[in-house]
């Protein structure tokens, strides 16, 4: 077989040039320049069992896009995985999208289990919800039971569709629209910012003559072997050590906090950074620390998550799993998962509106932090966990880096091993 | 994998920088820290060099029971939290507080001796008595204390001390400027060598006040004791009453 790579490269390209997805190459890694909508929703087809969520106004080619794909990944016609997906509003009901029982059953006469029909999408091993905060906060918690488990259960019949491609997009804020709930936004891998075409790009889509249905019978076909074989291909990219050790790092920048519970900013509550928590803390104002930025902590899949895409979006440019890729990819991991306090993100250059950017800038001071100043007290730590140096000479040597991974992390570590 | 291994991976080819190390040398935790590497009477800029930024440090230094053995040190950190600090500097009694003091204030609770020493500028409140040598080389700043022990505003040259009780003997010795003023009385040599300065006793005071003076301002309200002035060389001596040989140039209060 193939490598369905160049089939990847041959339906980035039929997009472009059917007219189907014609937007800004907004997203550096490295010298490569990418559009991040495309391109993370590739990456997402190239995995399983990760959720993606496509984040923008009305018309920014969120819904079409991830058909489109599903299309061509699935060998599917453009209106049969249109038929497949749901939409959000307040009187979908769980048996409109997942499934209902057979009413059949009741004139059997025989005793025989219940028997649930399920749905196109419950069955699909590409899911999209489409427009997910326009579901109430109860219906969503459905989808959180679903992402959570990879099952779907409905009147006590369970249903396994197998490793799946999960998709959903959002609008900003609207009258019609319910805020998303943060257990839901955790289990969301990847947010991605889908913007209005730019000048070029609207010329270029005025271009496009045919319906899209139409159109995307064009694009490139893939078999369910070589749908099959893209989580292989990316876990055969191996990160690199400098990727898997600022993914530490960052995770931890996150979430240690000297104030909260075992170091644990998600063990917070009501006591938050933007509530006055940090308030005389040492780290408090200082740029180079993280922690006070932000008001959550993030989870251990948010570790998961920048592994896998960064495989994912190395496989697809075909480059190393380096620390260019995780530096693309991380803001769009956590953006959607954190909340800045609103005393830096309402300054410029933010406005109140640029959290991407924030976060970018987050993520680039914590990796850079790892690979320089942090050299000596990783190293120093690794050594007293391999027994090369004594742990209280380690301690000793840790306690002058003024660091919080160093302090909350490593030294609590090197006093339960002494 | 050992975790050796893998951060020599991840570190292989890089130029590990040091920026992150913000204290020189060993950690500091105690005042035993410090006063193993400076001894037990560094100057200012050697502890100021030692000291960590970190404010949480120096306010947990400052907490800490000096002994008599680190006084000194002490009396530096005092002096250089109350000059970092925005708000007054809440002190319970310690010697040697506000040690070269050149700004900011302390509110000390209880006295203690040298306080004040050679401070510069700043302001020093003690609720209590002072002890021995207190505002002892002053050059600038004030204080205002309860009372005070001997040696008061020894071999001071400027700035103002207000005594607000009794003090004991050799009040301004040897004193070069600045103003010092006793509310109550004040024991025997006050103003002792004296070559410049102001010295208000609003008490009394004892004998053989102004032994020696080569200059300055001498002020009793109450009764001196004998031997006012006794070989004294210049500046000026008042008070209300002078005990037996007094000497020449003292005057009376009209």
């Amino acid at each position: 077989m193939p490598d369905p790579k160049e089939k990847i490269e041959d339906l980035i390209r039929a997009l472009e040039e059917l007219r189907l997805h014609v937007a800004r190459k907004d997203l550096a890694v490295g010298n490569q320049r990418i559009n991040s909508q495309l391109y993370f929703s590739i990456a997402n087809a190239c995995l399983r069992n990760r959720a993606l969520l496509l984040y923008g106004g009305m018309g920014a080619n969120k819904t079409t896009l991830v058909n489109l794909l599903g299309s061509s990944f699935l060998s599917l016609s453009f209106s049969e995985v249109e038929d497949q997906m749901v939409t959000g509003y307040p009187e979908q009901t769980e048996e409109k999208m997942v499934g209902f029982l057979d009413p059949r059953q009741w004139m059997r006469e025989a005793e025989e289990p219940c028997t649930v029909l399920w749905t196109p999408w419950s069955r699909s091993r590409w899911k999209l919800i489409n427009e997910v905060n326009r579901f109430p906060g109860g219906k969503q918690n459905l989808f959180l039971e679903i992402l959570q488990k990879r099952k779907i259960s409905y009147a006590g019949q369970v249903y396994e569709p197998g490793d799946t491609c999960y998709y959903l997009t959002m609008n900003p804020e609207f009258s019609a629209t319910y805020p998303l709930d943060e257990a839901l936004l955790d289990r969301i891998s990847v947010c991605v910012p889908a913007f209005q075409p730019n000048f070029l790009a609207g010329l270029a889509l005025s271009e496009r003559e045919r319906d899209v249905g139409e159109l995307a019978e064009e694009l490139p076909r893939f078999t369910l072997q070589e749908f099959d074989s893209l989580p292989g291909l990316v876990a055969q990219k191996e990160l690199e050590p400098q990727v898997e050790l600022a993914v530490l790092c960052l995770v931890r920048d996150f979430t240690l906090c000297e104030r909260a519970p075992s170091y644990d900013k998600t063990q917070l509550s009501s006591a938050r950074p933007s509530r006055g928590l940090c308030a005389g803390c040492h780290y408090s104002g200082n740029p180079e620390a993280i922690c006070w930025q932000a008001d959550e902590g993030l989870s251990d899949r948010v570790r998961q998550d920048l592994r896998s895409f960064s495989r994912a979006l190395a496989y697809l440019l075909d480059r190393e799993a380096d620390l260019e890729v995780l530096k693309a990819v991380a803001p769009y991991v956590i953006w959607h998962r954190i909340n800045p306090i609103r005393s830096i993100i309402d300054r410029p250059p933010y406005y109140g509106a640029r959290k991407l950017a924030f976060v970018a800038e987050l993520v680039e001071k914590s990796i850079n932090r790892t690979m320089n100043e942090r050299a000596d007290m990783n190293i120093i730590f690794s050594r007293a966990v391999d027994g090369e140096t004594s742990v209280w000479r380690a301690m000793e040597e840790l306690s002058i880096f003024d660091d919080p991974i160093a302090r909350l992390d490593f030294i609590p570590s090197l006093e339960q091993m002494r | 994998m050992k975790l050796g291994r893998f951060m020599d991976d991840a570190y292989r080819g890089l130029n590990k920088g040091r920026s992150l190390r913000s204290e020189k040398g060993d950690p500091i935790f105690s005042l035993d820290d410090l006063g193993e590497r400076l001894g037990t009477r560094p100057s200012r800029m050697e502890v100021e060099e030692l000291l960590p930024q970190d404010p949480g440090t120096l306010k947990r230094l400052v907490e800490s029971d000096p002994g008599n053995r680190y006084q000194v040190i002490w009396g530096h950190l005092s002096s250089i939290a109350a000059e970092r600090s925005q708000q007054p500097l809440h002190l319970s009694a310690g010697n040697y507080a506000g040690l070269e003091l050149s700004r900011g204030t302390i509110i000390l609770e209880m006295g203690g001796d040298h306080v004040g020493e050679r401070m510069k500028g700043g302001r020093i409140y003690l609720r209590q008595a002072a002890g021995d040598y207190l505002g002892q080389e002053m050059t600038g700043g004030g204080i205002v204390s309860r009372g005070a022990g001997n040696y008061a505003f020894r071999r001071m040259s400027g700035g103002l001390g207000v005594i607000k009780g009794d003090c004991g003997n050799f009040l301004g010795l040897g004193c070069s400027g600045g103003k010092v003023v006793c509310q109550g009385s004040c024991g025997e040599r006050a103003g002792w060598l004296m070559s410049s300065g102001s010295l208000r006793i609003h008490g009394d005071a004892g004998d053989y006040l102004g032994l020696l003076m080569k200059g300055g301002r001498i002020t009793v309200f109450g009764r001196v004791g004998r031997r006012a002035g006794w070989r004294m060389k210049g500046g000026t001596i008042r008070g209300k009453a002078f005990g037996p040989e007094a000497a020449d140039g003292v005057f009376g209060l009209d």
